[in-house]
């Protein structure tokens, strides 16, 4: 453990975590420049941690950072912005920074299932829940933060020593860190097949109950859904009001 | 590419911002988007943990993951909007009458 | 006599009527409905024949006369002792089940009748046959079991029966404070009961009949020492506070007369025939204790003999049918522990044979009465019922003159049996019975005589009728038995009694080895000399028939008495009642027991109860506040933290985490 190492990390870790303080939004007088700078410095940080400590021994390509940095600024961006529009679409953006990284990992399926389901799917539906339910304008809700000092600091402080420690135990990284190649699948399996493939036989072989269960989650969810946004709910306080208090919570008739 | 030490790092990254969201957004939406970001990082260390053991089970347990986030995204939505129903806000701090 | 026929039929004497019971109590408010009498009569059906069977068995063995069949381990623990369930034969067992299945069965029969209204079922009508059919579950264990555990459980059983069947009205205030007082006091007795067993376990290490009994015998304990008068005289007198209490003996026999305000046939069945004659049982089986102990002999003795004569001078004024019966009731078990006291064993239990038959009689027939006046049982508001119920009033005159001694009837030789029994020990125990005997016929035949005869007299708006079927069968049967039980217990005898009986029958044979210890210790206890200045003279000039013969006059001249005041002259009575009013007073107020009861105890209780609740509320309160204090001191102000946020439980958590992962990596950090 050098020193310059652990106050390289604590310190972009404490500096990442100001920067997003000053950014989380807040009724006062505006701090985003402030946070933008610290988030910049602390992305340096992160550079140089990622480049000068690891990229020597690893070869991470600048692939890799050009996708990261924007992964981790577009998630910044999502958790501080005022408009609940824009954070999904920052959310978007996250998915689809994150997607080249998994290809650099060999993981095409995951890739593609992950745009399409989280890009896709998902997201659809926060936008149309988001549509439902905005008001226009932000709200005040939107543009006060709950302690945003506590959640910074346990948020940053977790996984400052989850990575510190990450950091002083390069050695058993190293050794055991010999990545293995798609070409390795085949001497898993014994038959030259792609990722997509190869997933298809693990997950219908080692792990066909758990597709099942996961299946049949999906269905129960599907019904629980239907289920819960048809039952109507008498709304609270005044001017608003709802059925007879003895039907509340009742579920309306099914057609 | 023989060192993972990189993807675990913005893995903590992400989940540690999708954490911070989580803890301090008050917008019901944007707290649980704020899950899916932490869904997110712990993609990225799932895939890269599995690439450190050889296998694909990382990639499959990724892909259960998914199952978990769209099955959490169309039932607490659905509860979301019930709660806006009740309320007419999407403001976390309504719900507190639990308070002691 | 043959083991698996024994075991087989005495579970079925036990279970059949409970599960006739369960039935009643379960199907009986959907399915049956009227019909729940059925389950519990069929189940009664099977003990009476199970009943047979075992009376067949006892009787045909020749030399064994007594046999313990275990049905199955109850408690076992690892140092080997353990308590079995396990049914203990004798002829004392089966004529007592003989005499409880049987009345139980009339009862069954003649309450199917008399709990309805008007041909409907009353209210209640299936749980009333459920408390029967476990009633009779619980005496049968009661008189079968073969150890004291069981005995104290059926002992128990039969209270708890007692007390729900006495309080069947319940929302009737009177007969809700009746079973709580049953039960309040037979609780006094079993008290001392409880304690009495306990007693025999210390000092037998045993509650095994058979153990306990060969160990008295040779007068030695557990241990091997040789066990002291004073000891056994302490067992059989915790022992005699149960039997006090159960069979309604001075001074807790007072919640046998309120007990007359459950149904007519549980007054039959468990305050007449069955459970109050448990006391008399328990004390014959446990004779070998009672006779090793002169002192509790004599205890017994007096007991019995105050008790039948102060219950009997209460009897003379009554003017409520039941209440009188139940008052003789109360002598009639006096009349017993007599005979008991005196070692005549085998007349306590020939009188408790054939008091069941008449008692069960009388009341039945006082029931049929009181169904016919709806509701009505006082002999002020009726009379002249002759003409109206003929049946009734045959039957219920066959009763009244068994129970008032008329010659050649059940009640006649048993009781003279016991009177001459207590000559033989001490001649005032003697005389207290034959004055007991005339007042008995006395008040039995005021009771006839005023609601009888006379002029024809029923409550306004009473449509008055004999009873149906179901009713008259059991009187006519229970009549039968009341004239002719007797002859169990004597024989043909030329130059006997009226030239023809010999008062020492088939039914003393048979009882003999029962009886035994009584004989044994007792033949000795007035060889040793305790026998009263006076008996040796009586015994002397007024030889057994002579007795007999005084007796029967006694009776006679009861009768003749009740005639002259209640029919023929009653102005006549009432110069007799002006004449002595302190007395009548004093006698129709039972002697002011209750009031006394609850001034010097009832009440002395309340206040120390109030006294308590008074402690409880202020100081053990007080510290149960105080206790409560702090912890609700520290949730008030640790309530704080609930902010009852989503976000704010998991920010604690979220802290709770960084704070332990810190913790455990900068731990080992170097």
């Amino acid at each position: 453990m050098t020193d310059w190492l652990a106050i390289l990390i604590y310190g972009t870790f404490v500096v990442g975590g100001l920067g997003l303080y000053f950014l989380l939004p807040t009724t006062g007088r505006s701090t985003k420049m402030a946070g933008a700078l610290f988030g910049m410095a602390a992305l340096a940080g992160a550079m140089v941690l990622c480049g000068g400590r690891f990229l020597a021994a690893s070869g991470v390509n600048a692939v890799f950072f050009l996708f990261a940095s924007v992964a981790i600024v577009a998630a910044v961006l999502m958790v501080t912005s005022e408009k609940p529009v824009y954070s999904a679409l920052y959310f978007v953006l996250v998915v689809l920074a994150v997607t080249p990284l998994l290809l650099l990992q060999q993981a095409e399926f995951l890739a593609i299932a992950l745009v399409i389901v989280y890009a896709g799917a998902i997201l659809v539906t926060y936008v149309f829940v988001i549509m439902l339910s905005q008001q226009s304008g932000p709200s005040i809700y939107d543009r006060r933060s709950r302690s945003p000092l506590l959640a910074v600091f346990a948020g940053f402080v977790s996984m400052a020593v989850v990575a510190g420690q990450m950091a002083v135990l390069p050695q058993d990284w190293a050794i055991r860190g010999t990545l293995v190649s798609a070409n390795s699948a085949v001497a898993v399996t014994g038959v030259g097949v792609g990722n997509i493939e190869l997933v298809g036989r693990v997950m219908m072989g080692k792990y066909v109950v758990a597709l099942e269960i996961a299946g049949l989650l999906l269905l129960v969810a599907m019904i629980g859904a239907i289920a819960v946004s048809r039952k109507r709910v008498p709304a609270d306080g005044p001017g608003l009001e709802g059925l007879p208090l003895g039907q509340s919570g009742r579920e309306a008739p099914p057609f | 590419m023989n060192d993972i030490a990189p993807y675990i790092f913005l893995g903590a990254l992400l989940f540690a911002i999708g954490l911070v969201g989580f803890l301090s957004r008050r917008n019901l939406i944007v707290i649980f988007l704020s899950t899916e970001l932490m869904f997110q990082g712990v993609v990225v260390n799932l895939v890269a943990m599995g690439r450190l053991h050889g296998h694909v089970d990382g990639q499959i347990f990724a892909l259960f993951l998914l199952v978990i986030a769209a099955v959490e995204a169309g039932l607490a939505l659905g509860l979301v909007v019930l709660l806006y129903r009740r309320k007419g806000t999407l403001d976390a701090e309504s719900w507190s009458s639990m308070w002691g | 006599m043959v083991e698996g026929t024994i075991s087989t039929w005495s579970m079925l004497i036990m279970l059949l009527p409970l599960l006739g019971a369960v039935l009643a109590g379960a199907l009986g408010p959907t399915v049956l409905k009227g019909r729940s009498h059925w389950p519990v009569l069929l189940g009664v059906g099977g003990a009476l024949v199970g009943a047979v069977v075992i009376f067949g068995q006892v009787r045909d063995a020749h030399d064994e006369h007594q046999m313990v069949v275990p049905l199955y381990d109850w408690i076992s623990t690892g140092a080997g002792t353990w308590f079995s369930v396990s049914v203990l034969v004798d002829p004392l067992t089966s004529i007592m089940l003989l005499v409880v299945t049987g009345v139980s069965l009339l009862v069954v029969i003649y309450a199917r009748g008399y709990m309805r209204d008007h041909n409907e079922p009353v209210r209640g009508y299936e749980r009333f046959f459920a408390y029967i059919g476990l009633f009779v579950f619980s005496m049968c264990a009661l008189v079968l079991g073969g150890n004291f555990l069981l005995l104290y459980l059926g002992w128990e059983a039969v209270g708890l029966c007692s007390y729900l069947l006495i309080g069947f009205y319940y929302d009737k205030p009177a007969a809700a404070a009746a079973a709580k007082k049953a039960f309040l006091v037979n609780r006094i007795g079993d008290f001392g009961f409880g304690l009495g067993i306990l007693l025999i376990y210390l000092t037998f290490n045993s509650l095994d009949y058979q153990t306990v009994f060969a160990m008295v015998e040779m007068g030695f304990d557990a241990a091997g020492d040789k066990v002291s008068t004073g000891r056994f005289t302490a067992i059989a007198l915790l022992l005699f506070c149960g039997a006090v209490g159960k069979s309604a003996q001075f001074p807790l026999y007072v919640w046998l007369p309120d007990a007359m305000e459950g149904p007519s046939p549980v007054s039959a069945l468990i305050h007449a025939a069955t459970m109050v004659t448990a006391g008399v049982y328990m004390v014959v089986r446990c004779g070998a204790i009672f006779a090793a102990s002169p002192t509790a002999m004599a205890v017994v003795a007096c007991v019995g003999a105050f008790t039948a004569f102060f219950a009997a001078t209460m009897a003379l004024v009554q003017t409520d049918m039941k209440r009188i019966l139940a008052y003789s009731t109360v002598s009639q078990l006096g009349y017993m522990f007599l005979g008991l006291g005196v070692f005549a064993a085998e007349a306590a239990v020939f009188h408790l044979y054939t008091h069941a038959f008449f008692k069960a009689l009388l009341f039945l027939g006082a029931g049929s009465v009181m169904h016919a006046m709806g509701g009505k049982i006082d002999f002020r508001e009726f009379g002249g019922l002759r003409r109206i119920m003929p049946w009734t009033y045959a039957t219920m005159l066959i009763g009244s003159l068994a129970l008032a001694g008329f010659p050649l009837l059940a009640g006649f030789w048993s009781k003279d049996e016991i009177i001459h029994a207590a000559f033989a020990q001490d001649w005032l125990l003697g005389t207290v019975g034959l004055v007991t005997a005339l007042m008995t016929s006395f008040y039995t035949f005021r009771m006839v005589f005023r609601a009888f005869h006379g002029v024809t007299r029923v409550p306004e708006g009473v449509h008055a009728h004999e009873s149906g079927g179901w009713m008259l069968v059991p009187l006519v049967v229970l009549a039968i038995g009341a004239i002719f039980a007797g002859y169990a217990g004597v024989t043909m005898h030329p130059g006997g009694f009226v030239g023809l009986f010999e008062p020492h029958g088939w039914f003393h044979h048979f009882l003999e080895p029962v009886v035994e210890p009584f004989k044994v210790n007792g033949v000795g206890h007035v060889a040793a000399g305790h026998v009263g200045e006076g008996s040796g003279w009586v015994v002397a000039h007024l030889s057994h028939y002579g007795l007999m013969y005084a007796s029967s006059a006694l009776a006679l001249i009861g009768i003749g008495i009740a005639y002259v005041l209640c029919v023929d002259s009653p102005m006549l009575a009432a110069v007799i009642r002006r004449a002595f009013p302190r007395t009548h007073e004093v006698l129709y107020n039972k002697y002011y027991v209750d009031e006394a009861c609850i001034r010097w105890i009832v009440e002395p209780l309340k206040r120390a109860g109030r006294f308590c609740v008074g402690v409880d509320n202020f100081v053990i309160d007080g510290i149960v506040w105080f206790v409560t204090a702090v912890p609700r001191g520290l949730g008030w102000g640790l309530r704080g933290l609930q902010q009852g946020a989503l976000q704010g439980y998991a920010a604690s958590m979220v802290v709770g985490l960084a704070l332990l992962l810190v913790i455990v990596l900068f731990g080992t950090w170097t």
